[in-house]
This record gives C-alpha cells, structure tokens and sequence, in this order.
C-alpha cells in the first residue's frame, strides 16, 4: 500500500469512529431517558415506546439506513448522509441500551432505596445520588456489549454511501488490486477499538466487585 | 434512669394506626405515645408486626387508617387530608432516623461518605461541615480508623455501627432500630449494643425492635409488647419483666428464658 491508500485507510476508519461514537454517546443517554419514562408508565406513551423498541431491534441495520436515508425528501427533509447513518445507529442501539437500563432500575436494592428515603432523601436525589452510579457501574458490561455490537454493525451505513472504514477497503483495491493488505490493516482496526472497549470493561467489573455487598 | 432528663414532650404519637397487607390485618388500632429523651422497646413474636409498626412511623409503610406524628407534624397526610408530596414526605421523614437489620448501607460510598450524603445533599450541609460532623460521629461509634473503608470490607457489627452513624448525621428527633442486631454473629452483638446503650444515655430518644430481652430491661424506659397486630401490653421494663399482666407475655417471656 502506498500513502495516499493508508491516507484513505485512516479517513475511513476516522469516520467509523467519529459516526459510532456520537451514536454511542446519544444511544447511552437516550436509552435512560427511555428506559425512566418506561418506569414511569405514562399510559399510551408506554405502548408507543414498547412498539419503537421491537420495531428498532427487529430492523436490520441496513434496512434501517435505507429506509431513513430514503424516506426523509418524502417528508420534506435534506438529510445529509452522515446525519442519516447516525441516526439509524442511534435509533438501533437506544432501543438496546433502554432495556438494558430498565433491567438495571428495576433489579435495583430495595433496601438501599428504603435507607436513602429513610434518611430524608427525595426521588430524585436517590436516583442521582444512590441509584445511577451503581447503575452505571451494573450496566456497562451490558452497554459495552452493545457498543461493539455498533461497531461491528457500523459497515451497515456504507449502503448510503458513507465511506467508513469498511467501505473504504473496496475503493483501495479497486486501485491497486491488491484487496488483502487494506482489509487487514481494517481488521486490526476494529480489533483495537473493541480492544479498547473490553479494557474499559475490565476497569468496571473491578470496580463492580465493591457493590457486592 | 431518675437523673434523666425525660421533658413531658411527646416526640412520636401514633393513634388508631391500622395495616392491612392483603386482606390480612397487620396493625390494629396501634396507640402509642413516646416522650422525648424515653426509649421504648417493642417485643414480640414473628409477625406479629414489629417491623410494620415502625416502618409506618417513617412511612415506608403507608398504614390504612390512623395518624402519626413526630414532634408535632403529621407524616404522609397533609393539612388538607391529601397524600404528602414527596418533597415534604421527605422533609418530615428526615425528622427520623431508621437502622436496618440488614445494615443497608450504599456500597459505591465509602464509610465516611456513607454518613456524609444525606446531610450534604438533603440538609445542603457543605462538605466541611458534614465531613467534621461524620468524623465525630465514627468516633462516637468506634469506627474512625475505618472512615475510608468500603461498606463491603467490614464486618456486621462495624456495618451497623456506621449505619447508626449515618442516621445520626441527619440529627433525627427519634431514632428507629428494626432488630439492629438479628443480623449479626453473636460475639458482634455486643459492641452494637454497647452504642445504643450510650446514646440512650445520652438522652435519645428511640424505638427499638429486639429480641434481645437483657438489653431491653436494661434499657427501656418503656417495654411494648405487639401479639397478632395489637398492643396487648405496655408497662416500665420492670413490672414487664417480673410481672406480666397477660398470659401471653409470661408465656413469651419463658420461652425466651430457656
Ligand atoms: N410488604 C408486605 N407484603 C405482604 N405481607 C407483608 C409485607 N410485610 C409484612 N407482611 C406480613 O405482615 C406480617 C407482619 O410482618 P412484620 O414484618 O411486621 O412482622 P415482625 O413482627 O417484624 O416479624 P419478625 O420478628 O419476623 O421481623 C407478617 O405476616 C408478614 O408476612
Ligand atoms: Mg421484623
């Protein structure tokens, strides 16, 4: 491979990172948000939300990007291609990521609330102060799963024509007709960033260790 | 017990409290008055409604009938008769102070900041303050050199201890103990009796639930005994104790002997 291909390889891999991050970071924060209003039971909000997680993890990937990419002049939007990808990873995982904060809301000590409400605490304060940063320390083996999973799934958005890392391996090849050195160095890629993402696990089951009472 | 300061202040008065879970009847028609600085021991038998009794004092309970009050304010019903809104619950709430037996301490927090969130961030004590107060408080309960520990590297007794540490961080009026020491190897019951004990001395008020009759005599200024919902004794520890005017006490009481 000559320069200006390991240019294009890192521009590609570039935007898978840049793409899956906010997706990540969007996802994680809306599937709280979700997974409260689920807990709340809000009367038809809750069947609308109940519909939009099976439909969102029924739907390949794929199908998702299409159908957003291509759906959206209908409704009178220009919608960049990029905003488009984004939007189908984070419609995809959120749906993922509120039922993994669900399970962790719900199978949340009693006790431990009983003795945050008995020392004068409000809802709120429990939930911010007691609730969510063991939640985040129970559920992020769970949503560390799924941000692999987006990453793995990511090559997804190259059918709307984003070149991410990917799609970027076949534009090399088609120059230089040599297609194994490009997938390779991808591969080692995306093993470094799911790499990356396992050692951030492995910090968090140590710090899990102190919850277990 | 006489050089004791007991003001006529009523700090708790429960009045035809009754409990009902699922069409059982838990509480019934519970009265009970406890002055300020007296600490009274509730004893009876499994289910008979201990736990229940004092968890309507705090309101982690709801009762279905009767009123409760701590120093004077209603708890769960307010002046209009309407469910409290939880931020005033809270408020009235915080006028307690509640000990588990299961210790319930919050894990992801160490010792010292176990007894420093609630002052912190429902008192809006600022970190000093708490933290000065909550280093006097391990040291009341013997625990100082833990104030860095994490809850999951103690042992029950020195748990509890801190658990009583961080509901008297809050300055709570009464104290609320649901069997402190059930839980807990019998070689670490008494260092946790041993702190109740100081702080009836000086002059807390408390409800205590126990199994513990020595520690009950020793202690009470009032002894009350819970059969199937009701109160069907209340005396000073002594007569309670020597001279029970129900069957079903004296009963209790040689069980608990032998
Ligand atoms: N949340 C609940 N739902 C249904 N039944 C309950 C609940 N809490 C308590 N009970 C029942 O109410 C009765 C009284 O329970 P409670 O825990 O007050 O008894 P106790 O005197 O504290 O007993 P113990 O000495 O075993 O702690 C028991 O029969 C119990 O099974
Ligand atoms: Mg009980």
């Amino acid at each position: 491979m000559n320069a200006s291909a390991w240019h294009m390889l890192l521009e590609g891999a570039w935007t898978t990172v840049w793409i899956s991050g906010i997706s990540i970071a969007i996802g994680v924060t809306a599937g709280l948000i979700l997974a409260l209003i689920r807990i709340a039971r809000i009367p038809v909000v809750d069947q609308v939300l109940v519909l939009y997680i099976s439909l969102a993890r029924a739907t390949p990937l794929v199908t998702l990007a299409l159908f957003i990419f291509l759906s959206a002049p209908t409704f009178g939007i220009n919608l960049d291609r990029n905003v488009a990808g984004i939007l189908a990873l984070t419609l995809n995982t959120t749906a993922f990521n509120a039922e993994i904060w669900r399970s962790a809301f719900r199978n949340f000590s009693r006790e431990q609330r009983e003795a945050a409400m008995a020392n004068g605490m409000t809802p709120w304060v429990t939930f911010r102060r007691i609730m969510l940063p063991q939640m985040m320390i129970t559920s992020l083996p769970g949503l560390i799963n799924e941000m692999s999973f987006l990453i793995k799934g990511s090559p997804a958005i190259a059918v709307i024509g984003i070149v991410d890392l990917t799609r970027v391996t076949n534009r090399i090849s088609a120059v230089t007709y040599e297609p194994l050195p490009p997938i390779l160095v991808a591969c080692v890629l995306y093993m470094a960033a799911i790499g990356c993402l396992v050692w951030l696990q492995r910090i968090a089951e140590r710090r899990a260790n102190r919850l277990a009472v | 017990m006489f050089e004791k300061n007991t003001s006529e202040q009523t700090a708790v008065s429960i009045r035809h409290l009754s409990k009902s879970f699922d069409g059982v009847e838990v509480l019934r028609d519970v009265d009970l008055e406890v002055r300020e600085g007296d600490v009274v021991t509730i004893l009876g038998s499994s289910g008979s409604g201990k736990s229940t009794l004092l968890r309507c004092i705090n309101w982690l309970e709801q009762p279905d009938r009767g009123s409760i009050h701590i120093g004077g304010q209603r708890i769960g019903v307010n002046d209009a008769g309407r469910p409290m809104p939880v931020r005033e619950l809270a408020k009235v709430r915080a006028r307690t102070g509640m000990v588990f037996q299961s210790f319930n301490l919050w894990p992801h927090l160490n010792v010292l900041h176990n007894i420093t969130e609630a002052p912190i961030h429902v008192l809006g004590k600022s970190k000093a303050e708490a933290e000065a107060h909550a280093r006097e408080l391990l040291e009341k309960v013997g625990m100082s050199p833990k104030a860095d520990a994490y809850p999951n590297t103690l042992s029950g007794g020195q748990k509890q201890r801190v658990a009583i540490a961080r509901a008297l961080a809050m300055q709570p009026e009464v104290m609320l103990f649901d069997e402190p020491t059930s839980a807990l190897d019998p070689e670490l019951v008494g260092e946790v009796l041993a702190v109740i004990k100081d702080l009836s001395a000086e002059g807390y008020t408390m409800i205590v639930v126990t199994h513990e009759m020595a520690f009950s005599r020793a202690v009470s200024d009032k002894v009350v005994f819970l059969d199937k919902g009701l109160i069907i004794e209340q005396a000073d520890p002594e007569t309670f104790f020597t001279n029970p005017s129900t069957e079903r006490v004296r009963k209790f009481l040689e069980r608990e002997e032998s």
